[in-house]
């Protein structure tokens, strides 16, 4: 009984952590958190729904039609409602409004198309659960699993491994450098974004497929941000740690205490958490620049 | 310069802001307006447009019938946007600028919440769906004069259900419900309380509740699944409905799944595979040949049928109430509609009880599927 | 006046008294809280209780219900007045969803997902505009006060006004209580005039709402975020008619402002009788050119 919980809890978890990595990307970079990401995430997920409705495609190309729909999103918001704060050197806080206000933006314009419905993506596994002994794990849990450490390991990767990390990185550290040393400051933030938005095109039809599509469904970002603040903002892997984490510490909570009890004892325990370790578990602790 | 323009501007909005919220149409001498306050837009707009859609049917018909005594029938929708405070604009709106003789209501019972005191302060009827009888009845017992709901009280659909569920020998329950959705809380009491009366009793372990917040069905529904349980009364909206018969089946459940309304058709479509264990109750008759024609002919562009019916109907009862009190006396109207009697509709046979303002005993209709196919099982009453 | 320009005036006017708090608290010391709206649900479900079950007067019940807001804020605050700006509005944002879930939970107190209803309604329109302009006029001598001051000092920079000798977390504190009280205030307005509450509306949705006013009048300036307040809490009214337009045209008009006014509407500009008297004087200006 108690291991099917932590599966359930490691399976709530992995969608987190797909949303908690777009984003910390965006929080590495810019230092501000990216309320936009979810509303990105549900806009994406809503796209590939009618891309491929009624087409009988699987998953697969669903997910790369909301990637691309989402990198996409993603681009036209950091034009639209980033660049020029970026330009002027705002204070971060500008960021946040404008990230929220483009959330707004975005749920809009899906109501505007969608309606009022609501929508389920079509079965994509023809065996909806795997069991072992006891335990039964649903397919799509497995395959999310899956996909969000692949995409996981590809952006570690990129980011440890490749020019184009390099350059993140140190656009992170110090934009004002980085650019002096020829490091085109614009063109980096906006593959940030993309490679964001993709990853909120995957976690955005994950979703989907678990909680039904509507257009309200980005407001799950708060579990990313809650994830990654847990994680230590910025930090990738703190990200992905601190999203299992709270999959798997909403469940117990939520078998012990039911639920409503449970969403107040999560929040004592991050109080709790925040004041004793504020750096988060990465512990690569930011400093807001004055 | 700049803040002389930004000055400017603000100016102009605020100057908008009054000048738009005093003008607006009012219906002309042909015509009789009428307003219809959903929530077209925020969390329950599915029931609302299908409401909607529903009374925009019964307005058309009537008016290619000719109307109420020769004048057009117009209908203004307002969106709530399923939020209290914007519905009371909303009604103000409606009563106020637009001057409505009568409200077709929301299905929503916060809403109805909302609008009841506000309500009371003018003459126009809100017909509404609201099966909370407190949305209708003071704490004292006395009715709003204003608020009437035109489908079997919450009480009631819980007692079908557990009637229907008792009849067929079920003897273990667990029940998962919304306790953040006054729909689904309402509905929980009569059907336990109704079980109680056969002295069945639920363990406090096996009625599980969720909110908005949880995203883990499978986690709550493991202790009912667990107890190996004949049904699971689940009287939630469609949403999260699709996701629990998900988590069900993941979880290996056998038993059955008995739900309100919100398990009917498109249900079936939105989750996409074999339901035959979900039971629901329903307000119309597919099996009668005219409910049947007109559910076809809507199908696929209305996404809760049953509430579309609830629409139409009720539209048809407002045209025999104003035609028999006419525009002029709002009292009349007031007692014309507390007073239905016998109206055949195409969700059953409504006869108003001018005490609670709602409808009195109505039988109901018990469904399951078949793979994906609706099944009538028969008509219940509490 | 017409039944819906009083009932929206109402309703803008307690937005207004929310905003004001919000601005303390963004604007003067430039904490983000996404968990506001709840001191908004507290201040409304105490003050209703207090009156309904413990028929107690109205005035009375509203205090009570202020100064329960201010100690539940009190609480809260010892952690965000310690914590840096990320983490702040993470815990406001996660006591604002544990207040939902507990007034959901507390059925037999607050009636639940049904809502409290039977709150009685004596509060008009006159009340919350003396309200909000008693609101705002407090706020405005808050920032002309020393601890004003300090708050504007610690949010351009808390080092360098710990090193000046201002303390910080006291400061940032008051900063706090301030807005909680202001906020639990309108709470109460608003259960009064719509005697009906229920736990629904007020997410970290609505706190980003009133955040989002304050940046689109001025972020720097109190009459600014009055006026965005004024603005933005009316427009969604004034589009009525547009439906789901209404929300894509709110969003684009804060990114415009956003953009190519990042100060806000009105920047740091103070609605001060020296701010008029300047205002009028640089109009004639270009006169005085033309004489020349």
């Amino acid at each position: 009984m108690s291991l099917q919980i932590l599966i359930n809890g490691i399976a709530t978890g992995s969608i987190y952590a797909l949303i908690a990595t777009g984003f910390a990307l965006i929080f590495n970079v810019l230092k501000f958190s990216n309320f936009s990401h979810g509303a990105t995430m549900t806009a994406s997920a809503f796209i590939a729904y009618f891309a491929i409705a009624g087409k009988g495609l699987g998953l697969v190309p669903t997910l790369l039609i909301a990637a691309a729909a989402g990198a996409l999103i993603a681009l036209v918001g950091e034009f639209v409602g980033f660049r020029r704060i970026l330009l002027n050197h705002s204070s971060a806080t500008y960021f946040f409004v404008s990230s929220i206000t483009l959330g707004t933006l975005y749920e809009g314009l899906v109501t505007i198309k969608a309606g009022s419905n609501f929508f389920n993506f079509p079965r994509f596994f023809s065996t909806p659960t795997i069991s072992m002994g006891e335990q039964v794990i649903s397919t799509s849990d497995v395959v999310m699993f899956c996909i969000s450490m692949v995409s996981l390991l590809v952006l570690a990767f990129i980011i440890q491994k490749t020019r184009l990390g390099r350059a993140m990185r140190a656009i992170s550290f110090d934009r004002d450098t980085a650019q002096l040393m020829g490091i085109n400051s614009t063109r980096i933030i906006q593959l940030t974004f993309v490679i964001s938005g993709a990853l909120a095109g995957i976690a955005g039809v994950f979703l989907g497929i678990k909680y039904t599509l509507y257009p309200t469904l980005g407001s799950l970002v708060v579990k990313g941000f809650i994830a990654s603040v847990i994680g230590g903002l910025g930090s990738l892997t703190g990200a992905v740690i601190g999203a299992l984490l709270l999959g798997v510490v909403e469940t117990v909570l939520l078998r012990l205490l039911g639920s409503g009890y449970s969403t107040i004892a999560t929040f004592a325990i991050m109080l709790v958490f925040l004041l004793l370790r504020p750096q988060g578990i990465a512990g690569s602790n930011v400093q807001e620049k004055a | 310069m700049k803040k002389l323009i930004a000055l400017f501007t603000t100016v102009v909005m605020v100057l908008s802001l009054v000048v738009c919220v005093g003008g607006t149409a009012l219906a002309d001498d042909g015509e009789i307006l009428i307003g219809c306050l959903q929530d077209i837009t925020g969390a329950t707009s599915t029931l609302g447009s299908s409401v909607q859609a529903g009374a925009q049917a019964a307005v058309d018909e009537i008016n290619a019938n000719g109307g109420i005594d020769g004048k057009t029938l117009v209908m203004k929708t307002y969106d709530t946007k399923g939020d209290v405070t914007e519905a009371v604009n909303a009604f103000i709106t409606a009563v106020t600028v637009d001057k409505v003789a009568l409200i077709i209501g929301p299905p929503v019972a916060n809403i109805a919440n909302a609008i009841k005191e506000t309500a009371e302060g003018y003459d126009v009827p809100v017909m509404g769906f609201a099966m909370d009888p407190a949305c209708q009845l003071r704490e004292d017992g006395t009715a709003y004069k204003n608020m009437f709901c035109f489908q079997p009280s919450a009480t009631a659909q819980g007692a079908i259900m557990a009637a229907y569920a008792l009849q067929n020998e079920l003897k273990t329950f667990g029940i998962l419900y919304n306790q953040e959705n006054a729909y689904s809380v309402s509905l929980l009491a009569p059907f336990t309380d109704r079980l109680a009366e056969e002295d069945i009793t639920i363990d406090d372990s096996l009625i599980v509740a969720y909110g908005a917040a949880d995203t883990d069905y499978k986690t709550l529904l493991q202790p009912i699944v667990d107890a190996k349980v004949d049904a699971i009364y689940c009287p939630n909206y469609t949403q999260q409905l699709v996701a629990i018969e998900t988590a069900a089946a993941e979880l290996g459940y056998q038993g059955k799944i008995i739900t309100g309304l919100d398990g009917a058709p498109n249900f079936n479509d939105l989750y996409g595979a074999d339901c035959s264990n979900v039971y629901y109750i329903n307000n119309i008759n597919t099996d009668d040949p005219d409910t049947a024609e007109k559910a076809a002919a809507v199908e696929g562009q209305v996404s809760a049928v049953n509430k579309y019916f609830l629409g139409y109907d009720v539209v048809m009862i407002a045209k025999q109430c104003l035609e028999t009190a006419g525009l002029d006396d709002p009292a009349a109207l007031l007692d014309a509609i507390a007073n239905v009697t016998d109206f055949e509709g195409l969700t059953g046979t409504i006869t108003m009880d001018p005490e609670t303002h709602m409808p009195g005993d109505m039988a109901m209709f018990m469904y399951t599927y078949d793979g994906t196919t609706p099944v009538m099982l028969g008509e219940f009453a509490g | 006046m017409s039944a819906l320009v009083s009932n929206v005036l109402t309703q803008v006017f307690i937005t207004l008294i929310a905003v004001a708090g919000v601005y303390v608290l963004t604007g003067l010391t430039g904490m983000f809280s996404l968990g506001q709206a709840a001191f908004m649900a507290i201040g409304a479900y105490a003050s209703g209780l207090l009156v309904k079950n413990a028929h107690l007067p109205i005035p009375v019940a509203m205090v009570l219900a202020v100064l329960m807001a201010v100690a539940v804020g009190y609480l809260i605050g010892y952690p965000v007045v310690r914590l840096r700006r990320d983490y702040i509005s993470l815990v406001t944002l996660g006591f604002g969803e544990a207040i939902a879930a507990l007034l959901n939970r507390m059925t037999s107190l607050t009636g639940g997902a049904s809502g409290l209803t039977g709150i009685p309604r004596t509060v008009g329109l006159g009340i919350t505009a003396v309200s909000a302009v008693v609101a705002v006029a407090l706020v405005a001598s808050f920032k002309c006060s020393k601890y004003g001051r300090q708050c504007i000092a610690l949010r351009g920079d808390p080092l360098a006004a710990q090193a000046m000798g201002i303390n910080v977390t006291r400061v940032k504190m008051i900063a706090f209580l301030l807005s909680v009280a202001l906020t639990a205030y309108s709470g109460c307005l608003y259960a009064f005039y719509m005697s009906y509450v229920d736990p629904s509306g007020f997410g970290w949705k609505k706190s980003a709402d009133w955040v989002i006013m304050v940046f689109f009048g001025g972020v720097n300036s109190l009459t600014g975020s009055t006026i965005g307040a004024f603005v933005l809490s009316g427009l969604p009214q004034v589009l009525r008619g547009l439906q789901n337009y209404r929300y894509v045209i709110y969003a684009v008009l804060v990114l415009i402002i956003l953009n190519f006014k990042p100060s806000g509407l009105l920047g740091e500009w103070e609605l001060t009788p020296r701010n008029i008297k300047r205002l009028f004087a640089r109009k004639k200006k270009p006169a005085d050119k033309g004489e020349v």
